[in-house]
């Protein structure tokens, strides 16, 4: 490998970056999509239900990171909610994809771990995941609210799930910025669940409950 | 109107005119609609303060990454909480990268390793987490990519001095005004998301480290990548 051949300048830095601005630009034209997850996650956890979310790769991460959020919020006072990553327990992961096979290792755990009541999130950049619209699938048809992220041009296993109940897509095949604008879908999705959440602890209140 | 929707019916855009509260506002709804693009429009606008401030730093430090790579060096990537998981990103952008012939590079999240975690966390102190598998495992000419939306995490900076001691070249990722990452001596390639929102600045500093990997590859000689749209 030789470092000296290619030159990198601040420009090819700063147009990089710039790369984003089109597809940020465009999210914000999906604010009532993005509000009316919110607002069905809030009923679901005034229900008691938790959050179970899943994703590969670097999606994974996400759905670890998402997770956290709910459990332990970085905006003090917030209340913590229940959610569980499905990607954390690597015994469990592993043991299923050697016994049921890859495209199984979240629809399993759903099977074993979902309430009707839950929330499923699942997270996949290119929205080709088997394995992400095989466990919403299974959500789905248990009444556990569903909601998927995904990018590229909103085709393909993951938005085919039959009775997906949102469907929040990043326009742009380039899976990085996809993986960018979905960390502002989801840290927007805890913060403004908890307005929706507040508002009927709020209105149960003043109705002397 | 569903079940549900009867038992909130102003979560599901009634006017607030007509809500126990009185409120002349417009519905929650709208409000979360309104809030949801400003929060769009402000992590727009941090990325091109990023671009302001750190264009010319962003390409020298991919240089710097390009050549530990190049030299046989491996990255260790670590942080807490929603950084763990940004650290476990960044060590699968390079080891497992999912562009479609792009090379694997030696990078690990010295967070997904638990054992290790919640050994040194048990039998010594949380402080040194990152420090002593750097100390164990760190070899000069390394990189070192540090997270911390504060810049003041205790287990991160031991880590990040641990990290120069033994040569390592380091870089941090900070938000606010940078807190202790920020000082003098403290990391050699560092970038601070100038933001009092701990989302936005995780929003940024996941443009800064994914733009270091696209970099990073570029100064390595591979194609620029998925550079097909935006």
């Amino acid at each position: 490998m030789n470092t000296g051949a290619v030159t990198l300048t601040a420009r090819d830095a700063a147009d990089a970056v710039r790369r984003r601005g089109e597809p940020t630009r465009a999210l914000a034209g999906q604010d009532e999509r993005i509000a009316a997850a919110c607002r069905d996650m809030a009923v679901r956890f005034r229900r008691g239900g938790r959050l179970l979310t899943f994703g590969n790769g670097a999606a994974t991460a996400d759905a670890a990171h998402l997770a956290v959020e709910f459990v332990h919020p970085v905006i003090v006072g917030k209340r913590a909610l229940p959610a569980l990553s499905l990607v954390g327990d690597p015994a469990t992961l592993t043991g299923i994809a050697r016994r049921r096979g890859f495209d199984d290792i979240f629809a399993a755990q759903l099977r074993t771990q979902a309430d009707r009541d839950d929330i499923a999130v699942g997270i996949s950049a290119d929205g080709a995941c088997t394995n992400v619209a095989r466990a919403l699938t299974e959500a789905a048809g248990r009444g556990l609210l569903t909601v998927a992220l995904v990018g590229g041009d909103g085709t393909g296993a993951v938005v085919a799930t039959p009775g997906l109940d949102h469907l929040l897509v990043v326009r742009s095949t380039d899976p990085a910025i996809v993986k960018e604008l979905h960390v502002t879908i989801y840290h927007v999705l805890w913060e403004l669940a908890h307005v929706f959440l507040e508002q009927t602890e709020d209105r149960r209140a003043g109705a002397g409950r | 109107m569903s079940g549900i929707e009867s038992l909130y019916p102003f979560l599901y855009g009634e006017a607030e005119a007509t809500s126990p509260a009185g409120d002349t506002g417009g519905s929650v709804f709208d409000d979360v609609r309104r809030s949801t693009r400003e929060k769009v429009a402000e992590i727009a606008a941090l990325r091109e303060q990023v671009i302001a401030e750190y264009a010319e730093a962003l390409a020298s430090c991919a240089i710097a990454i390009a050549a530990s790579f190049a030299g046989g060096g491996r990255l260790w990537a670590f942080g807490n909480g929603g950084s763990s998981t940004d650290a476990q990103a960044v060590a699968a952008l390079f080891a497992a990268p999912e562009t479609e012939g792009a090379v694997c590079l030696p990078a690990v999240a010295l967070t997904a390793d638990v054992a290790a975690l919640t050994a040194l966390s048990n039998d010594v102190s949380f402080d040194v987490v990152f420090a002593r598998p750097l100390a164990a495992a760190g070899r000069p000419g390394d990189v070192a990519f540090a997270l911390s939306t504060s810049g003041g995490s205790a287990n991160v900076l031991r880590g990040l001095a641990e990290a120069r001691h033994r040569g390592l070249v380091t870089v941090g990722l900070a938000g606010y005004d940078g807190g202790a990452m920020a000082e003098p001596g403290a990391v050699d390639h560092l970038f601070v998301m100038r933001s009092s929102s701990v989302h936005r600045i995780q929003e940024a500093q996941t443009t800064v480290y994914q733009v270091l990997g696209e970099l990073t590859r570029r100064a390595l000689g591979a194609p620029a990548g998925p550079a097909t749209d935006g």
